[in-house]
């Protein structure tokens, strides 16, 4: 377990999901790195029925680095989340909680090959809402570290050697309160959900940074 | 380098395939009962002598358990009208109501660090004279402390919430318990000088938690439960006539 960020990749016109990724994968084996299998990320949201008042939204992620673990994040509807990680079970106990939190039917997946490089893992994902694929995430991990503030440079170095200028020189937002602490499992996951409704609130293929950087 | 790996496979396929195959220990089967604590010295005693942990003697534990509750319906008649239209109100909300969702959250106050359990318990079945105990649904999970905010913001209320002490001893699969409930008197500070005994007995529990339709585990606890007597009888409680107003 070490620190994890998350960066987009820019969608082109002309290439599908498949074929970026396929770009990326020629770069990081250039750099030396084995794949190692592929990962698998999954969110879905669940809302509260309007008979409990102000409507919280639930988002419940799986992550297959932690095959073992269902973590949900709670935004209370005015400002407040409150995230739990729980056992694989607790998705059993949602399904009793279906009368009062039902799910938007709007499923995420982020899917792709993992690679190993040393210290580094590196994942090259799709996001599919709903099958459709709505951009590229990168993940990457330096695994002998847990402290994001001391060990960002680096990685922010190793984004930019094969992702170029996407990446940018200001810390992701997420950490900006959190440079000194504990990296956690679910710091990735909060990750996620800012990507992910930064893709939802896109309408269509999203292209954030539609530079020529590739 | 590792080999490649098989694609991983969705969370919710693989618990549903875990559910087919019924390896999930989703069933509760159950006795209870309970000894004056002028009793209770004796029956370690015995249990002791009957259980697996003979060597390390029993475990000891002391719990904080909040009872929490969601209702799909809340609503509050705040203009006059007539009986009618407030009988058929009620009479709807009686047709879709279900019965409230009830989640416990259980902590250990001797091991802070421990994981919060979060647990369901569905409506217990007695079954008829045949079934040697009680059977519910029961769904444990274990979770990080942050359970407690989350169920409140999610909507849930806190009903209740209690103090056990006791003792947990093993034979096999089973699980004993004999434990002390203190009531708080503070909400949310289960300190000792704050916490007063409901009653001058202790709960015994004798409980498995396994998959589905794994009835022979409710022999073995028939026949545990013959041992224990006359020091203590464990038998299937019936909630239902405990609520009922008597007579």
């Amino acid at each position: 377990m070490g620190v994890t960020i998350i960066q987009q990749f820019p969608m082109k016109e002309n290439r599908t999901g498949a074929q970026i990724i396929e770009f990326l994968t020629k770069r990081v084996n250039a750099l030396g790195a084995k794949q190692c299998g592929t990962f698998l990320v999954d969110c879905e949201t669940y809302a509260s029925i309007p008979q409990l008042g102000v409507q919280r939204t639930l988002h419940v992620f799986h992550n297959s680095e932690q095959p073992a673990s269902v973590f949900a994040i709670l935004d209370n509807g005015t400002g407040k989340t409150v995230p739990v990680v729980a056992d694989a079970l607790f998705d059993l106990l949602l399904l009793k909680m279906s009368s009062v939190y039902t799910s938007k039917k709007s499923k995420v997946e982020i899917r792709g090959p993992r690679f190993e490089l040393n210290d580094f893992v590196i994942k090259i994902g799709a996001i599919n809402i709903n099958h459709n694929v709505k951009g590229i995430i990168v993940e990457a991990e330096y695994r002998p570290c847990v402290v994001f503030g001391l060990c960002w440079d680096m990685l922010r170095e190793f984004l930019q050697g094969f992702l170029g200028s996407c990446v940018s020189n200001i810390p992701p937002h997420y950490f900006q309160n959190r440079m000194n602490d504990i990296f956690q499992p679910l710091d990735t996951i909060q990750q996620y959900l800012d990507h992910i409704t930064i893709y939802r609130k896109a309408t269509g293929i999203l292209q954030p940074f539609n530079t020529t950087n590739t | 380098m590792e080999a490649v790996k098989e694609a991983p496979i969705p969370a919710m396929d693989s618990l549903t395939a875990a559910m087919k195959n019924n390896i999930v220990p989703n069933q509760e089967y159950l006795l209870q009962g309970s000894v004056l604590d002028s009793a209770v010295e004796v029956l370690l005693h015995r249990l002791r002598g009957l259980c697996d942990n003979v060597d390390s003697g029993p475990e000891t534990f002391h719990d904080h358990e909040m009872c929490f509750s969601i209702s799909n319906v809340y609503f509050s008649v705040h203009v006059l009208c007539p009986l009618h239209i407030i009988i058929n109100i009620i009479f709807l909300l009686g047709s879709v109501t279900p019965q409230p969702l009830t989640l416990r959250v259980r902590r250990a106050i001797d091991y802070l660090d421990m994981p919060y359990q979060l647990r369901y318990i569905g409506q217990p079945e007695l079954g008829d004279k045949s079934r040697p105990t009680i059977l519910r649904n029961s769904i444990d999970v274990a979770t990080t402390p942050t359970i407690v905010d989350f169920l409140t913001e999610m909507g849930f209320r806190m009903d209740f919430e209690y103090i056990l002490r006791g003792y947990m001893f093993r034979k096999g699969r089973m699980k004993i318990t004999v434990s002390k409930i203190f009531k708080m008197m503070v909400v949310g500070k289960p300190a000792p000088e704050s916490v007063d005994p409901i009653s001058q007995s202790y709960l015994v529990e004798l409980s498995v938690l396994a998959p589905s339709n794994q009835d022979a585990i409710a022999e073995d606890m028939r026949v545990f439960a013959e041992q224990l007597k006359p020091l203590v009888h464990l038998e299937k409680v019936d909630y239902k006539r405990l609520t009922q107003p008597p007579m």
